[in-house]
């Protein structure tokens, strides 16, 4: 920290808390910088929704959801994500009290949940792709909702699928015991927003 | 972050997530007023958030400084949006029911 020449003690304090002194957040680096991305990506699909839900709104009529998607997978693909939370949740507590092979199993059982996530919603991408679906064109009706589909399962999907290569990653490490816990934590926060970000789609977009 | 979370706390967690899943699943279909039905799931879907961010994110054990910065940057934008947008989307000529 650079030495600054103080007047008095009234200057010394609020000089010494803005030049590092003291960390507002209390937190490592690593973690703000995730906490700041975070933030930033949830504006970005906060602006997805809000953009679905206007034309959602402003359209004459909407396809049944019922009809259009397979309920019982989608129930499934959520069940399935909540799991890999509550796993990825077990792994930063276990890296935490130092047990890296209990944190390494966990993380790997939450990468096998996002890949079982990607698996079935690539299926159902297929589905309604052979079924007509398309950017520009909707068989059930208003062509935004196939858009809309696509976007934000896709942009969630591509989420995931960096989550999976980020957690094989944070695997890998702590199987050759080079992780540390505040890696696993960092990537644990990734992971938990990505469910999060399905908290929102999945009502939002498939139940009302 | 600096207490530890014990691990009987996350599937405790784990098994109210899922039962709020399973009562949106379940309302989604129940025969009552569009609008209870409606407010319900969202408020479902807000509680699952709070508990998603508190527990597994750790935002409970981190300082108020961090917690409103997250939150209020986040909610407060979303609301932005929504408030402005939904008034302008229903009151379009085409708007649907």
């Amino acid at each position: 920290m650079t030495t600054v020449a103080m007047g008095s003690s009234e200057t010394a304090a609020p000089v010494a808390h803005w030049q590092g002194g003291v960390s507002p957040f209390a937190v490592s680096w690593q973690k703000l910088m995730m906490w700041i991305f975070l933030v930033t990506d949830a504006l970005l699909f906060a602006g997805f929704l809000a953009s679905y839900g206007f034309v959602r709104l402003a359209s004459p009529a909407w396809p049944e959801q019922n009809e259009v998607f397979p309920m019982l997978k989608i129930a499934a693909m959520t069940f399935v994500l909540i799991t890999s939370s509550a796993t990825m949740a077990t792994a930063v507590g276990a890296a935490h009290r130092r047990d890296l092979k209990r944190a390494m199993v966990f993380v790997a059982l939450t990468a096998l949940g996002g890949l079982l996530f990607l698996l079935a919603q690539a299926t159902e991408w297929a589905t309604l792709i052979a079924e007509g679906a398309r950017l520009t064109h909707n068989p059930w009706g208003p062509a935004p909702f196939a858009a809309f589909f696509f976007m934000i399962t896709g942009f969630h999907g591509s989420h995931v699928l960096i989550g999976v290569i980020l957690l094989t990653v944070v695997a890998l490490r702590l199987w050759r015991g080079r992780a540390t816990g505040m890696g696993v934590e960092v990537a644990g926060l990734y992971w938990h927003f990505v469910d999060v970000v399905w908290c929102f789609i999945f009502p939002l977009f498939y139940l009302l | 972050m600096e207490r530890i979370t014990p691990y009987r706390t996350y599937w405790l967690v784990w098994i109210v997530l899922l039962a709020l899943t399973l009562s949106m699943i379940v309302a989604e279909g129940a025969p009552l007023a569009r609008g209870l039905v409606v407010s319900f799931i969202l408020l479902a879907m807000l509680l699952k958030v709070t508990m998603i961010g508190a527990w597994y994110m750790h935002l409970r054990l981190e300082r108020a400084a961090l917690i409103l910065s997250v939150v209020l940057a986040t909610f407060v934008t979303a609301a932005a949006l929504f408030f402005l947008l939904v008034p302008e989307a229903i009151s379009l000529p085409q708007a649907g029911p």
